[in-house]
């Protein structure tokens, strides 16, 4: 990890939260839709994250274990399973499938 | 625009919460620290960036985009946008805490997934700012124990594809996101935007996925029925 990349994103980690907090949300107030659409980004990008780092191995795609954890996870979330539990059986299942 | 579920019972962070919630930052700072570590930066200089940025997801998106072959700049992208999950908690959680610029300020700064979540379930201002930041300190206090493990003592923990730890953070995020994908909306366009990424991973240029799948939001407010909420 670069000091570029360390700079760029606290300040864009941190920026976001000051930005949301006191510029977009008095903003968004008045736009339902797109008060809408601004509460649905973390479904869309952090489910890119997921599956970029669930299935990618550089720019292949591979399925390997680690599906397997993620998709007992899957499951745990659906199931309301308290967060721990959601984790720890994730990180199981892939190195018990990987100690096969 | 406002989350209130206003009749609700206000759950208060009881100490099973605060362990709950110092223990799940505490194991992504060990995993985040060990994958940093793995990945080439050395220990000093993954401490300071998790004390810095304390965004694991954004650590671990800017990765994917430098494992995947990308460039400085598109894997900064990539790490930014997924951050803009905390812009929209502050969002949520700032009108919500009481009057005065600066505490305002502060408590915005530390808005994560949790401790907006239960702050703002609290009936009053200062209820939701005493819950916040007490779960808050909850994680602070996991996050720098976890980073502190993870730096120093990962190496003790071996390989960590034996343990399983590349599987840790993709379940944490799917539990992060858990109640936003059980609205209709929300479910849409996680699909949409996990469908986007996937097709797009083996042929755009790496970080491109990350960025494109925003149109999964798109997908979802034109697929919807609601005419105006």
């Amino acid at each position: 990890m670069s000091v570029l990349a360390i700079v760029a994103l606290t300040v864009g980690v941190w920026g976001q939260r000051l930005a949301g907090g006191f510029l977009v949300g008095p903003l968004l107030e008045r736009r339902p839709t797109l008060a809408r659409a601004a509460g649905l980004i973390p479904a869309a990008v952090v489910m890119a994250v997921i599956v970029q780092l669930t299935v990618a191995n550089g720019k292949s795609l591979v399925f390997d274990e680690r599906l397997a954890g993620v998709a007992v996870a899957g499951l745990l979330v659906w199931r309301r399973a308290p967060f721990i539990v959601v984790v720890l059986s994730a990180a199981v299942t892939t190195a018990l499938l990987r100690a096969l | 625009m406002s989350t209130e579920p206003a009749v609700a019972p206000a759950p208060r962070l009881s100490l099973a919460d605060f362990a709950t919630m110092a223990i799940t930052f505490f194991s992504l700072g060990v995993t985040l620290q060990v994958v940093l570590i793995d990945n080439g930066t050395s220990a000093m200089r993954a401490f300071v960036a998790s004390s810095v940025i304390f965004s694991a997801t954004s650590q671990f998106a800017y990765l994917a985009v430098i494992d995947a072959g990308g460039g400085e700049w598109a894997a900064i992208l990539a790490g930014v946008i997924v951050a803009t999950r905390f812009g929209i908690l502050a969002v949520s959680l700032t009108p919500r805490l009481p009057d005065g610029t600066l505490r305002r300020v502060a408590a915005s700064l530390n808005a994560f997934d949790p401790n907006v979540a239960i702050a703002v379930q609290q009936p009053t201002a200062d209820g939701v700012e005493r819950e916040f930041w007490r779960t808050t300190a909850g994680m602070y206090l996991g996050w720098f124990i976890g980073i502190g493990v993870g730096t120093f003592l990962g190496d003790v923990l071996g390989d960590t594809q034996r343990l399983g730890l590349d599987a840790v953070f993709p379940a944490a995020l799917l539990a992060i996101i858990g109640n936003l994908l059980r609205t209709a909306d929300g479910r849409v366009a996680g699909i949409a935007g996990g469908l986007l990424c996937l097709v797009l991973l083996p042929f755009a240029p790496a970080g491109l996925p990350i960025i494109l799948s925003l149109g999964g939001v798109a997908i979802a407010i034109l697929l919807s029925k609601e005419p105006e909420s």
